[in-house]
């Protein structure tokens, strides 16, 4: 258990000024205590203020969920301060973390209250901030408490919620209230039609010049406004390209989760029904949804992805449960040849495949040490072409592939994908 | 990681650096100046002691500028002492200031301010002694009264100990 002990500053004032006195007695040299007086007053203050406490240190954080490049506040806990005069934490670096000071060292009375630490976290993931020390002071430094290892806190970042709007309507709306144009006639605001008067409608329906015209009630018709389903397919099978948080360069993990955020609160919010599907070491879905709480569901889902490839059972089925009346927007850097498979089945179903691309232009493979560089650049350069050919071949089956530039990314590929829908097609079951 | 000093810290280390040497050559504003090798010894002790505030060199330094006094004058009062324990204690108290954390620590403003006024407060007891050995001295000394100094001394010394050994087994 951690106790006060004496400190050097104290060792040094009680030997000095014990030395100094004993050599003034002895050769009989006053000049000696004039010398030494400071020390003895400084040794004997320090011995007087022994505080008695037996301080419990903890740490603890304002928030434990943040997005990307938000801030909060370490606070450090007191408890059986009596006689704490002092309070130093050093904080160890923790990556994609930033501290403020910088360097996560602060030093202050406690007096002024303990010291605290600004953490901003610079990337999603679960973020574990460095452990830090803590040491006490009593008054006039006679005493020193610790230092004491405190373990970091976990956080959970969220990914950045880009700005992004979309003004596409979806190409199949199949619900019940929502925002996107159906192609059945219902009792939305866009005009769809006149036709003869049916028992059952409504008279502020009724078109009375073109009744008058023909001598019989018509009403006007309009397009139901509907909900949509969004699937969203996040690839994590691995990490493409160096990530330096929100302050640099995406990887297209980065790419990937951001884009699959935004996208995400976007239907959300306009209340469509959204679901997730991470394909990563394990499967994790998440099941249709709306609302605030689910766009919570998923960003946290989203955020607790484990990068990696999936066990060898998971890796042999891709069942993403897509029904009619879905969207579903594949977001991968298209590298691993189980999604382009998964894709090409989908859009041979019918169902609105949007691929959007993550991989970052300039991308690097991440190599082990030791390899050949010429030989890596190789490869990369043969798995890129490899890329280009799925691509080519996910167009040539009508599923277009967009790299993701922030809002208006879906807009044009979403319109052609909703006047696609409404010719008619031959599907694959 | 950054392992630069701060500001604060360097300025710190370079009181603790140049204040003992400084108390060592005010002797000779007295008349009497310290030996060449003795300088070198107090200034290579108190890079020791800038360096690692909390090590044994700091003790060293000093004990080695007090007793450097206490032969430079025999019997003499000196003004100039003041004037040395003013450095001593200047750069104790760096000393203590910096090793409030790690060499990198940034130096906190409050504590700087706090100990300032603590070194001044502490500071006051080197010209009142001065005064009073000034006023004493000549007068006749009552007999035994070093032995009974010297009593008090280690009576005084082995109060302390045994309190500082009760704080730390308690």
């Amino acid at each position: 258990m951690t106790a006060w002990r004496p400190t050097a500053a104290l060792s040094r004032a009680l030997l000095v000024g014990g030395v100094g006195v004993a050599f003034a007695v002895l050769a009989g040299e006053p000049v000696l205590m004039v010398l030494v007086a400071p020390f003895l007053l400084l040794g004997a203050l320090g011995l007087v203020h022994h505080p008695d406490s037996r301080p419990r240190v903890t740490s603890q954080l304002d928030h434990r969920s943040l997005h990307e490049g938000q801030g909060t506040v370490s606070r450090l806990v007191l408890e059986d301060a009596a006689g704490v005069e002092q309070v130093t934490r050093v904080a160890a670096a923790a990556p994609y973390v930033a501290l403020h000071p910088r360097d996560g060292r602060v030093s202050r009375l406690l007096g002024d209250g303990p010291p605290v630490l600004e953490v901003s976290p610079r990337r999603w993931g679960r973020r574990v901030l460095g452990e830090e020390k803590v040491g006490l002071h009593s008054a006039w430094a006679g005493y020193r408490w610790g230092p004491v290892t405190l373990e970091g806190r976990e956080m959970q970042v969220l990914p950045l919620t880009a700005p992004f709007d979309s003004r596409a309507e979806a190409p199949q709306p199949l619900g019940l209230v929502g925002a996107h144009r159906s192609r059945r006639v219902g009792s939305g605001t866009e005009f769809a039609g006149i036709r003869p008067f049916q028992p059952g409608d409504r008279l502020r329906r009724i078109n009375w010049r073109v009744s008058l015209r023909t001598d019989a009630l018509h009403v006007e018709t309009a397009r139901a406004e509907e909900d949509t389903g969004v699937l969203l397919v996040v690839d994590a099978l691995a990490d493409h390209g160096r990530s330096g948080g929100t302050d640099g360069g995406a990887s297209s993990l980065d790419l990937t989760v951001r884009a699959a955020a935004a996208i995400a609160e976007h239907h959300v919010r306009g209340g469509d029904r959204v679901a997730l599907r991470l394909l990563g070491v394990s499967r994790v879905q998440v099941g249709y949804g709306s609302g605030q709480r689910h766009l919570r569901r998923l960003l946290g889902t989203i955020a607790g992805l484990r990068i990696g490839e999936p066990h060898a059972d998971d890796a042999e089925t891709l069942q993403f449960g897509a029904t009619a009346g879905t969207v579903v927007i594949v977001l991968s850097p298209m590298l691993a040849e189980s999604i382009a498979t998964a894709t090409a089945t989908l859009v041979r179903r019918g169902l609105p495949v949007l691929v959007i691309d993550t991989l970052p232009p300039d991308a690097q493979p991440a190599v082990v040490d030791g390899t050949d560089p010429v030989l890596a650049d190789l490869a990369w350069r043969m798995r890129r072409v490899e890329r280009e050919q799925v691509l080519g071949r996910l167009a040539a089956l009508g599923c277009p592939v967009v790299a993701w530039r922030g809002p208006g990314t879906m807009d044009d590929v979403l319109r052609r994908l909703a006047r696609r829908t409404q010719l008619p097609q031959v599907r694959v079951r | 990681m950054n392992r630069a000093l701060t500001p604060g810290q360097v300025a710190l280390r370079l009181l603790v650096l140049l204040c003992p040497p400084l108390a060592l050559l005010a002797t000779g504003l007295a008349g009497v100046a310290p030996a060449g090798w003795l300088v070198v010894l107090v200034l290579v002790l108190s890079v020791g002691f800038a360096a690692m505030p909390d090590s044994p060199f700091g003790t060293v330094a000093t004990l080695v500028v007090v007793a450097w006094w206490g032969l430079a004058f025999r019997d003499d009062l000196h003004p100039q002492a003041v004037l040395a324990a003013a450095g001593l204690l200047v750069a104790h108290v760096a000393a203590v200031v910096a090793s409030y954390g790690p060499a990198e620590l940034p130096v906190d403003r409050g504590l700087v301010r706090l100990w300032a006024l603590r070194g001044l407060a502490v500071l006051a007891s080197a010209p009142a002694v001065w005064v009073l050995a000034v006023a004493l001295q000549g007068q006749p000394e009552p007999p035994g009264i070093w032995v009974a100094g010297l009593a008090a001394a280690c009576a005084a010394t082995l109060v302390a100990t045994v309190a500082f050994a009760a704080r730390e087994g308690g």
